[in-house]
């Protein structure tokens, strides 16, 4: 199992009203290729944190993140930025998607801001739709849409850059169970088919049947971290 | 490439209609305002811009054309004198005393006119006809707006410094800006003002050149003859230019303008800043999504600026299409209303100024689009 992310001893401390809590405490942890990686855990356990701590939104106070040849605290804002837009995926729980844009213009959208080519744009973007089975809806706005076609709109978007690693924050939890079980099938899909790594935070129990691995955390720190299944492999693509 | 921008500002235009309705208000608000005070206070250039000389000659020094001081004969002489003037007449500005028959005495001022048929001064309001029934002794002419203020009718008798006069026309376009006009013959004039120079000496010399492009030499030329100089040469814009600027300043008018200048400026300034900001907030998850995805915080930034931009441009042609309307309206009811393109220019400048200090707010806001934000 080659590891794409890797992050060793990570601290997080946070002032709430003058009292320090230690969100997360000597966390190290690997993001395999490939594989569809479920983060659960009650609420406040620092999920969130770590998410953003690994995908290059905020720092650790201690420790390190390396990806690829990145050590990610030891970049700029402008790098984490390109690096975020080069290599990462997101899906929030809120769908986020512009009101005014449609669901291909959504998806061009980041493709925009990689300077890819118009044409070649609306091309990727066609097929990212397409990927999660909504290229006949295309033309539709967020109003148009229902809760699950949004979210797999938001799912285009963050898979149409490509990326190496996908983080994806309570991705069902708006949903109801077929729309979440549809989008756990995209998530795991795009795992399995593009070797992309797939990282979900969610407290949804329904999705750990669906894992390649469980990390479980409780008050900051990581408390278990299982492969339930085997998990095949795959090259496409790396970070250098 | 997708325009967030645009396709937002077209989708949730309702959302933005307030802030470019306030641009359009502040531009709308100065121009007229600017435009207004203009025609009021330009009514202080009036003897210049209702005559058709090219150039005048007078007392050097002068800051406005009412303040005129009598410049000597001889410098009629020196117009003369050069060739590329082919006409040159005096005006005369006194005052006097009007009494009507009914009613008080009033305050006027006493312009006196050549009276040949080809006379420059005041032509674009005293048609041939008049000026040639003005070279009777005591025949005068007033603004026909200033009749009642004088208690008088077309053939009517009055005294003015008690000397006889006798309304014979009426002028359109001659109205002062509270003080009345009389307009009479240089020898009537001479009469009734007895401080006027009687000795060939006037309070203008107008003149025109015979060639356009030989104007301003002739100018400079008579400008620098003797010293100390003994007369002044304006070009007739320039003389109604400065009129217009002395009454703007001397009369207070120009500190209400800066007053309700600012006051527009404010409140675009805080409608605008207020719609924008409000576009960003409800727009903050959307760009934090793109922060996530990796989109530089100044691309975020050209957004909100181009959006900011469209508003200002938006707001500006409203503006623009409102003043214009209101200026056709003053014109078909003759209210003094002078839209110039420096104002046109001045206001939209300060529009747009408006629009760039919103602009700024709003990306202030934009700080709040932090993707860590979003996860919860």
């Amino acid at each position: 199992m080659r590891p794409v992310l890797q992050a060793t001893h990570i601290e997080k401390s946070f002032n709430v009203q003058n009292i320090r809590t230690r969100a997360l405490i000597d966390v190290t942890v690997d993001i395999c290729r490939a594989e569809f990686t479920l983060m659960i855990g009650p609420s406040g356990c620092g999920k969130s944190t770590l998410l953003a701590i690994l995908s290059g939104m905020s720092s650790p106070d201690q420790g390190a993140v390396h990806v690829g040849s990145f050590n990610l605290s030891e970049l700029t804002d402008e790098q984490r930025d390109l690096f975020r837009l080069k290599y990462c995926g997101f899906i929030f729980q809120g769908f986020n998607l512009f009101p005014a844009l449609t669901a291909l213009e959504q998806v061009q959208v980041p493709l925009d801001y990689m300077n890819i080519p118009e044409d070649e744009a609306r091309e990727r973007a066609l097929l990212a739709l397409d990927h999660v089975g909504l290229s006949k809806r295309k033309h539709l706005r967020p109003a148009e849409m229902s809760g699950g076609e949004k979210q797999r709109v938001a799912i285009a978007r963050a898979i149409v850059k490509r990326p190496v690693i996908l983080f994806a924050d309570e991705p069902t939890s708006a949903l109801d169970s077929e729309n979440g079980r549809n989008v756990i099938e995209i998530l795991r899909a795009t795992a399995k088919e593009t070797g992309t790594a797939v990282l979900c935070v969610s407290h949804d129990m329904r999705l750990l049947s669906k894992a390649d691995r469980v990390l479980q955390m409780e008050d900051g720190r990581l408390l278990r971290d299982e492969r339930p299944n085997a998990v095949s492999q795959s090259t496409e693509r790396d970070v250098p | 490439m997708i325009s967030i921008a645009r396709k937002t500002l077209l989708h949730d235009w309702r959302r933005f209609l307030p802030a470019a309705v306030a641009v359009a208000f502040s531009g709308v608000l100065m121009t007229v305002q600017g435009a207004l005070l203009l025609g009021i206070v330009s009514a202080n250039a009036l003897y210049v811009t209702q005559s058709s000389a090219d150039y005048w000659v007078g007392f050097p020094g002068t800051q406005s054309v009412e303040l005129g001081r009598t410049v000597p004969a001889d410098t009629a002489a020196e117009l003369y004198a050069e060739a590329g003037v082919s006409h040159t007449e005096p005006l005369l500005i006194g005052s006097g005393d009007w009494r009507a028959a009914q009613g008080g005495g009033v305050s006027v001022t006493i312009i006196g006119i050549e009276s040949a048929a080809d006379a420059k001064g005041l032509d674009r309001v005293i048609p041939r006809a008049l000026r040639n029934l003005l070279s009777a002794p005591g025949a005068i002419a007033i603004d026909a707006a200033d009749a009642g203020k004088l208690s008088v009718k077309l053939g009517d008798r009055a005294e003015i410094n008690g000397r006889a006069v006798e309304l014979i026309g009426f002028i359109d376009g001659l109205r002062g800006l509270g003080g009345v006009n009389v307009v009479a013959s240089l020898q009537t004039a001479r009469t009734l003002d007895t401080a006027l120079p009687a000795d060939g000496g006037a309070t203008y010399f107008l003149y025109n050149v015979k060639r356009a492009g030989e104007g301003e030499s002739i100018a400079r030329r008579l400008n620098n003859r003797g010293s100390p100089p003994r007369y002044e040469v304006w070009r007739a814009g320039m003389l109604a230019d400065m009129s217009t600027l002395y009454m703007l300043l001397d009369s207070g008018a120009g500190i209400a303008f800066v007053f309700a200048t600012l006051i527009a400026m404010l409140i675009g300034a805080v409608i605008t800043s207020q719609t924008l900001m409000a576009a960003v907030a409800g727009t903050i998850p959307q760009y934090a999504t793109l922060r996530a995805l990796g989109v530089p915080f100044p691309r975020l930034r050209k957004i909100v600026v181009e959006q900011a931009a469209w508003v200002g441009l938006a707001g500006l042609v409203a503006s623009l299409v409102i003043s214009l309307t209101i200026a056709l309206l003053a014109a078909i009811y003759r209210v003094p209303f002078d839209l110039r393109i420096s104002v046109i220019a001045g206001a939209s400048g300060v529009v747009l100024l408006v629009a760039m200090v919103a602009c700024m707010l709003a990306i202030h806001r934009l700080r709040d689009a932090d993707p860590a934000s979003l996860l919860r």
